[in-house]
């Protein structure tokens, strides 16, 4: 949001409340929230430990920050983990304000994010926790194997708008009816096959970064992958853990280094083409002072990345890449 | 009317017609099933809404009702513990922060606006005022909720934010509803308790308030179900979906009114989402539903015996 319009809203919103109480016949004295509750923030530091863990972010990410906490609560039960998960970007606005512990982000952060957390002096550490890989998908019974960026862009790139054949895409596909069903504009697995796959392509061709209008989006996962056995030339794309325990055959993309296979190794070891990363960023000078952070984080490092991550149906690192990012955080 | 050129006796044997023989009432027919039509459509809609719900849901009634009801949000629908008390908690708040708040302010107001003020320009246009605020979409209460209550306290958004947001909400609709009952009261009720010396504050307690209690409390208790049932303003002023860690307190404890909260809206939108990781989050969601349906309803129910009781005793 700009500075222009948030002004604006904040008129908006002043106007609203003197109208307000001016209908009530001045009332109405709805303003007395603020004084009585700073104090419930910073609990006191006792050896076993107790305390707030506010988490905002990718809503991606939330359910394995859930998991982490529930497993904590265990270890620690006197420390409160809140989670919630408006999306990276609103994440990392609050985060940069000061108004989270850790954030959830199912990308790194953008420089501007980045800028903004500077400028508000907020230090903070990444840590990738995982690994969110996305299945692109066929019918058992199709015979196409491996599909390459360029192809995917042809298929279901804006500029494919209109075509019904595999063959219309690129020569070399079967000329066989072209049935797509992928997930719709609202999910986080819609925006990452965008970045991903889409968007430097449409940028070399002048087009927007989106996908043809014309295929059969669903919010419901199992839906897409129902479209996906009802056709035996269908295509379609869902996030990987889904498609792996799917009756679905998972195509290899090449992503310009030839086809590699999608599964748990090759996405860990971002040999995959189509993933993306998981991180938590964590406000530096909190964790300092806030001995419940300090310690829940240790906890997502120490055995959240071995648990939790494939819990709730990501893929987790490699080995190499967890004592990377243990050592990091040392 | 096409009868102009019919003489008396064609007019009178036509309304004959009209009366006894209904099949040559065509467009008449016509029109009544238009209405059944659309009557058909609302309620097959309704219909179709409660099975869909309903058959989602049911796994989870059927077979761990009693968990649901006590859990809390969870990351994995196989949690046992997985349910929605801390929504419940919520709602419930909610739901006395808007009657604590909203309907003596309201009601207050309009007995002011319909008894006490003078009418002038200034009095019209608060009326108006009031008017256009009823339809002001719920987001930009959201807002007013969110810079007024949270962004005043560093971000943290609390169970109080919440109430006070929904209670704020409302208000213009029970304003309207109390002062359309309350304009309702026949005025003959009125002169003749003036007629025999009562003051003012003695008609309104006596005659005003108690003729328009069926109104007033139909339009509060239909206000109460709107606030229950809202997510957009809950969203902003930042209700979790994520996880809300289960603190000591009580249920009726105070502390809560400072603490991060959630309400059954909220636990129903998250589920719903998650739905595409966890497919048991759509059975989790559906149940979910079922439960403020049915709350919803009760209200709603309520509202209505509670019309008929005081009608009665009005009667």
């Amino acid at each position: 949001m700009k500075n222009s319009a948030r002004q604006m809203l904040r008129l908006l919103a002043m106007m609203l409340a003197i109208g307000l109480v001016a209908a009530a016949c001045g009332g109405s004295d709805s303003t007395d929230v603020e004084s009585a509750a700073e104090s419930s923030d910073d609990a006191a530091e006792s050896s076993d430990v107790a305390g707030e863990v506010f988490i905002s972010g990718s809503s991606t990410v939330e359910p394995v920050s859930v998991r982490v906490a529930e497993l904590f609560e265990d270890v620690a039960p006197d420390v409160f983990v809140d989670v919630e998960g408006p999306g990276t970007g609103d994440g990392f606005e609050k985060f940069c304000n000061g108004e989270t512990d850790i954030s959830n982000a199912s990308r790194a952060i953008k420089d501007a994010e980045a800028e903004n957390c500077a400028a508000a002096g907020i230090e903070y550490t990444e840590i990738l926790v995982g690994i969110d890989g996305i299945g692109v998908m066929t019918n058992n019974n199709n015979s196409v194997d491996c599909v390459t960026f360029e192809n995917l862009f042809n298929l279901i790139g804006p500029n494919a708008e209109g075509t019904t054949t595999w063959a219309e895409a690129d020569a070399s596909l079967p000329d066989a009816p072209l049935d797509i069903f992928g997930p719709g504009e609202e999910s986080g697995t819609f925006d990452s096959f965008i970045e991903i796959v889409i968007e430097d392509l449409a940028e070399e061709a002048g087009v927007e970064a989106t996908t043809r209008a014309d295929y059969n989006p669903s919010a419901d996962d199992n839906v897409i992958l129902s479209g996906i056995e009802s056709s035996d030339t269908s295509l379609g794309w869902v996030g990987f853990a889904f498609a792996a325990n799917a009756p679905v055959k998972l195509l290899q993309v090449d992503g310009g280094d030839g086809c590699v296979e999608a599964n748990a190794e090759t996405i860990a070891s971002n040999e995959y083409p189509i993933s993306r990363n998981l991180y938590i960023y964590v406000n530096d000078a909190k964790a300092a002072e806030n001995a419940a952070l300090q310690a829940f984080v240790d906890f997502y490092v120490a055995d959240g990345l071995d648990t939790a991550v494939a819990e709730v149906g990501y893929v987790p690192l490699t080995d190499d890449a967890k004592a990377e990012v243990r050592a990091a955080w040392g | 009317m096409a009868m102009a050129t019919i003489g008396n006796n064609g007019a009178a044997r036509r309304v004959e017609d009209e009366i006894f023989k209904q099949g040559r009432d065509l467009r008449g027919a016509g029109f009544r099933m238009v209405l059944l039509a659309a009557l058909a459509v609302s309620t097959l809609i309704l219909i179709v809404l409660l099975v869909q719900v309903l058959t989602d849901g049911w796994p989870v009634i059927d077979e761990r009702f009693g968990d649901f009801w006590s859990g809390t949000l969870r990351s994995r629908s196989s949690d046992d513990a997985l349910g929605i008390s801390q929504g419940i908690a919520g709602s419930f708040w909610i739901a006395v922060f808007v009657a604590v708040l909203a309907f003596p302010i309201g009601i207050s107001a309009a007995v002011y606006l319909e008894e006490y003020a003078p009418r002038n320009w200034l009095t019209s246009v608060i009326d108006i005022a009031i008017r256009n605020l009823a339809g002001v979409p719920s987001v930009v209460y959201g807002l007013l909720g969110l810079f007024l209550f949270v962004k005043t306290r560093d971000g943290n958004s609390s169970l109080m934010a919440g109430g006070i947001t929904l209670a704020i909400l409302v208000l213009p609709i029970v304003v309207i509803t109390a002062a359309e009952a309350i304009r309702a009261v026949p005025s003959s009720l009125k002169e003749g308790a003036f007629g025999v010396g009562a003051t003012k504050w003695d008609v309104i307690r006596s005659q005003i308030l108690p003729f328009a209690a069926p109104g007033i409390l139909t339009g509060t208790l239909l206000s109460l179900s709107r606030a229950v049932g809202e997510a957009a303003p809950l969203i902003l002023v930042g209700a979790i979906t994520g996880r809300l860690a289960p603190r000591d307190g009580s249920f009726f404890g105070a502390d809560q009114f400072f603490d991060r909260f959630t309400a059954m809206p909220i636990v129903i939108v998250g589920w719903v989402q998650q739905s595409g990781r966890d497919e048991g989050f759509a059975a989790a969601a559906g149940a979910a539903i079922v439960v403020l349906l049915a709350f919803v309803i009760l209200m709603n129910s309520g509202a209505v015996l509670l019309r008929n009781y005081f009608e009665k005793k009005r009667g």
